[in-house]
């Protein structure tokens, strides 16, 4: 428990550990003044985040010339895509200068060799005792910072409020509720998935396991152990798979989906309740405007109430090791991950800035579809297995693999999860 | 007639070199190495450094003593070859004696549809067969329920026959072109005559059929069924591009997909090595059938 | 099987080798009938057979002209017709950068595996040499091997020649790739040109470089149609060598794994992915029906020849 809960006051004393005994001083000198002219920095961002990310790119590329001189070339990535492209890349020797990493795969890239550490940047410039602590966690490997904290995330139960209203639903507190809520809107609107529970897709089966009082995984000395075949993980599990097999309240294709489909099917006003992250409300409005207004979010519930932790999910900005010149690509996570430009970028994209005093700044902000994920990210932020080979469980979709197979009815609720638990043992313990 | 100077007889030599050079780089040394590399605990780090790390047959012991290759891997990979080669090649036949006793019109008017077919490349292929039976608003679901004949949208691509029903589908598709083509060459080569006597002793179509054309056609269905084979065994992208197909519904897994995941998805290059080893020599085997096929009646 | 000469599929001496000729002693009324029937079948046949063939690519196309292809309820025909599809695959899409790329791809391979090819079949068909029968088997079963099995090792391959990312390096490889099947076709229609016509050009005082370009060249010219045809396939429709050789580099992207990119980002968008695929897809139809004939007897030549 300890491991993966993050309460809130952990986050707001914004502490900043591991690395600033890493001491060192080499590195940095006068930043501001780098003066690159005529070299390019090669960026990867992930496509997606931020639905205006072209034009928040220009404007970045622009004031990152007039500082250093240099071009900023950025190329935009697909999550889906995103971690075997960094592996063969990685493999190649083909990497860019700086990549915006998933925070659960800092550690795995960290661990290849790929990552350069920031940590002296870090401290030089003071900047320590201002990150999210959570993201400093999942940026350290080897007690090194690897990863710059850019921006975190959580998913939160996102409900369309103007079916709940006509039908006189207030928003679920508890799976009971989710369950009832669930039930009228079916009965009231077949043609509508009232809950849609998607095969691929992870992030959204780890609060039903967590809200159960389930472990994912667990670190006992050297040994992880899974905990997703513990009785309290099959229960959440049983319960998030029976919303579509006994409820039916998903469809059969969710079977395959992933988040994005959930998101798409959202937007096209398909479905009534789903997972999502707090950086889809200004997707959905994006791809169907009709649709503003007319749905809203609320924490996770617990099984009998309460919150259900959900993955603190986000990413880094990494230097990778290929970089030609390191104080150019630090200048560049600079200027992303601090001041204006991380500020705009939370509020474009939905998501909270990994730096403290912005995030204490997004907190205070009482918009419908901004304070109930804030509540989530503080009350309820939970992180998966902090080691490098968590990655590779992500890689090798064992999560997804089972719920699949217990959608699908290839295998019960206990067989799929006795079988990912011993993959995903077998995974993390391995070499 | 040839003169005997130095040139002539390096001349073949100077022909083959340029092809010889590419085949040896790009093919025959890379081939040297997967089975090097299948050796070894080969991961991130010994491709960054190049250092090896060798540790004997340990990943062929993984395989074989891994459940997955012997319920989900090889059954998928054989069964689905065989069902798909036989697929091909009867359809194939069928179109090929079609067209052969079609008029000129009707014979190009077919001949131009199975080409369209066949120039459908595997990627877009495969993503025109997911949409037909995209379980939330493909055609085929639609048109089963307008037909009544289910309530609920079923999604095919979970149950593991349903999936490989699809890959058949697109697979025999992309395929029996090629054969129909091939045969239909052939039939136009057998002697009327032949035919015509047969007719005239009163043997019927089907009789005609085993009797006359296949005979004289033995080689070209060697050449067809093996290249098909040979084709069927290796199928990736029609599988890999499906939903569930590139790894997290694992009983979809086939020997090129199982490989892949296994070397760019774990970082396991040298299991992922030991998996295409396999392949290989199954191929391997295939190919010496070929080889000897092809070798009987003529003299290389 | 020697009797085997390249024949262009659609003679007219050969078409209606069943069903036109009146013969033999059968009764004329059954006969009709039977013929009437047999026409009957044969017309079911064919439409089913058409059915089956088109459906996908008629699909493709419908969805492609559809505005809510994505939206479900669809009818055989758009609901309403519109080019936004493709305009905007065209444009957002990316599809105008990764169409050049193949062509360039295309092109290049198709050019330079012709050449080799060509090359290499003409030692190996008219000369004798050591190890002749070695190369050729070992070009037999190069082609058969399984290029799954050769993702890791080229993978590495092209790393250490530097190509990783860009283009060249995917041309070297899908050269490689259609050179034995190239070699093992060219060989059956240098063998196919019969040896006094290279004699006579010797007597008529040719050098063996006048001779291959006046006498052999244009007679192999159909086989060089054939694998051409197939080396641009490779190139065209590769799939796996694009994702591991071309890995972050999108701007290199070839069709076929900016399909895949493209799908990742608009999986629901039926109407996108549709008009991206006809896209990709008409080149390679329009380049199909056009060398049809050619096609067919080369592969007879090519494949039975042996």
């Amino acid at each position: 428990m300890k491991k993966r809960l993050l309460p809130v006051a952990v986050l707001v004393t914004a502490a900043f550990g591991l690395t600033a005994c890493a001491g060192g001083s080499t590195g940095g000198d006068d930043s501001g003044d780098v003066s690159a002219k005529g070299e390019t920095l090669d960026v990867w961002i992930m496509e997606g985040t931020n639905p205006d990310s072209d034009a928040f790119f220009d404007e970045v590329g622009d004031a990152f010339t007039k500082e250093t001189g240099a071009k900023l070339n950025v190329e935009f990535v697909q999550w889906a895509d995103a971690h075997d492209r960094f592996v063969t890349s990685i493999a190649g020797g083909t990497t860019p200068d700086v990549a915006e990493t998933g925070t659960t795969w800092t550690a795995e890239f960290a661990d290849a060799g790929a990552l350069a550490p920031i940590g002296d940047y870090v401290d030089d410039e003071n900047l320590g005792d201002d990150l999210v602590e959570g993201l400093v966690t999942s940026g350290t490997y080897d007690d090194e910072l690897y990863g710059m904290p850019w921006y975190a995330g959580v998913r939160s139960l996102v409900y369309r409020s103007d079916i709940f209203e006509e039908l006189g639903l207030a928003a679920p507190t508890s799976w009971d509720e989710i369950v009832s809520a669930g039930e009228a809107i079916k009965a009231a609107h077949p043609e509508m998935m009232a809950f849609a529970v998607p095969g691929d897709a992870e992030f959204g089966v780890y609060p039903w396991v967590w809200g159960a009082g389930g472990e994912v995984a667990t670190k006992d000395g050297d040994e992880w152990a899974s905990g997703l075949d513990s009785s309290e993980s099959q229960e959440g599990i049983q319960f998030y798979t029976d919303l579509a097999l006994k409820h039916g309240f998903s469809s059969a294709g969710a079977t395959t989906w992933k988040e994005t489909d959930v998101l798409d099917n959202f937007a096209q006003g398909n479905v009534a309740m789903a997972l999502m992250g707090s950086w889809t409300p200004a997707a959905i409005v994006e791809k169907n405007a009709e649709l503003e207004g007319k749905f809203a979010a609320t924490p996770i519930p617990g099984k009998d109430g309460g919150i259900a932790p959900s993955v603190l999910g986000g990413s880094h900005l990494s230097m990778f090791n290929t970089a030609e010149n390191p104080d150019l690509a630090w200048e560049f996570i600079k200027l992303m991950t601090t001041g204006d430009f991380a500020a705009q970028w939370g509020e474009q994209s939905g998501y909270f800035p990994g730096q403290q005093s912005l995030l204490t700044e997004t907190m205070s902000s009482d918009d419908p579809l901004v304070a109930p994920f804030a509540t989530q990210l503080v009350d309820g932020g939970g992180t998966v297995p902090v080691t490098p080979k968590f990655g590779a469980v992500q890689a090798k979709k064992t999560t997804n693999t089972a719920i699949q197979a217990i959608l699908s009815g290839q295998k019960t609720v206990e067989q799929a999860t006795s079988d990912a638990a011993a993959e995903m043992n077998e995974i993390m313990n391995g070499n | 007639m040839q003169r005997r100077s130095p040139l002539t007889r390096l001349r073949p030599w100077l022909l083959l070199g340029p092809a010889l050079a590419v085949l040896a780089v790009l093919l025959l040394w890379p081939l040297v190495r997967v089975f090097l590399f299948s050796l070894q605990d080969y991961g991130l780090r010994e491709i960054v450094s190049g250092e090896p790390n060798w540790i004997g047959l340990a990943n062929y012991g993984e395989i074989f003593t891994d459940p997955t290759l012997w319920t989900v891997v090889l059954p998928n990979t054989v069964g689905f070859a065989v069902l798909a080669v036989a697929c091909t090649v009867a359809l194939g036949t069928g179109v090929a004696v079609l067209m052969a006793s079609l008029g000129p019109l009707w014979r190009t008017v077919v001949g131009s549809a199975i080409m369209i077919a066949w120039a459908m490349p595997a990627v877009t292929g495969t993503y025109v067969w997911i949409w037909i039976f995209d379980a939330d608003r493909g055609i085929f679901n639609e048109t089963l329920q307008a037909l009544g004949l289910q309530d609920e949208p079923v999604n095919w691509f979970t149950n593991r026959y349903t999936f490989y029903a699809i890959v058949l589908l697109n697979v025999v598709h992309h395929g029996f072109p090629f054969v129909a083509i091939t045969i239909l060459a052939g039939l136009l080569g057998v002697p009327k005559e032949m035919l015509e006597a047969a007719e005239m002793d009163g043997a019927g179509a089907w009789r005609r059929f085993w009797r006359i054309i296949v005979p004289n056609l033995k080689q070209v269905f060697a050449v067809v069924i093996i290249l098909s084979t040979i084709w069927d065994f290796k199928v990736f992208a029609q599988v890999y591009l499906m939903p569930g197909g590139s790894g997290s519904n694992r009983e979809a897994l086939n020997l090129g997909v199982w490989s892949y995941v296994e070397s760019f998805g774990q970082n396991r290059y040298g299991f992922g090595s030991a998996i295409a080893v396999l392949l290989t020599l199954v191929l391997l085997g295939i190919t010496v059938v070929y080889v000897r096929t092809m070798l009987k009646e003529d003299e290389l | 099987m020697s009797t085997m000469t390249p024949a262009p599929v659609t003679t007219p001496a050969a078409s209606g080798a069943t069903g036109d000729a009146s013969r033999g002693a059968i009764p004329r009324t059954r006969r009709t009938a039977r013929k009437t029937r047999s026409a009957a079948v044969k017309a079911v046949l064919v439409v089913l057979l058409l059915g089956f063939t088109l459906f996908p690519a008629f699909w493709m196309l419908s969805s492609a002209f559809d505005k809510s292809a994505g939206a479900g309820g669809q009818t055989l025909l758009p609901r309403e017709w519109t080019l936004a599809n493709f305009e905007y695959v065209l444009t957002e899409g990316g599809f105008d950068v990764f169409l050049r790329n193949s062509a360039i791809v295309a092109l290049v391979t198709v050019l330079a595996s012709a050449v080799l090819a060509l090359l290499a079949s003409v030692a190996v068909a008219r000369f004798r040499f050591r190890f002749r029968t070695g190369m050729l088997l070992m070009i037999l079963v190069v082609q058969m091997v399984p290029l799954e099995a050769l993702v890791i090792p080229l993978f590495v391959q092209v790393r250490d020649l530097q190509l990783l990312n860009t283009l060249l390096g995917l041309m070297v490889v899908y050269v490689a790739l259609s050179l034995p099947f190239g070699i093992w076709m060219l060989r059956g229609f240098v063998a196919a040109v019969p040896i006094e016509l290279e004699e006579a050009a010797y007597i008529d005082g040719a050098s063996w470089g006048r001779m291959f370009r006046s006498v052999l060249l244009p007679l192999v010219m159909p086989g060089l149609v054939a694998t051409s045809v197939f080396s641009f396939i490779t190139a065209w429709n590769e799939f796996i060598f694009a994702m591991t050789l071309l890995g972050g580099a999108t701007e290199n992207y070839t069709v076929a794994i900016g399909l895949k990119q493209f799908f990742g980002e608009h999986s629901n968008e039926w109407g996108y992915i549709m008009a991206a695929s006809t896209i990709i897809t008409i080149p390679v139809m329009i380049f199909f029906v056009i060398v049809q004939r050619r096609l067919s007897s080369g592969l007879v030549a090519g494949a039975v020849k042996g």
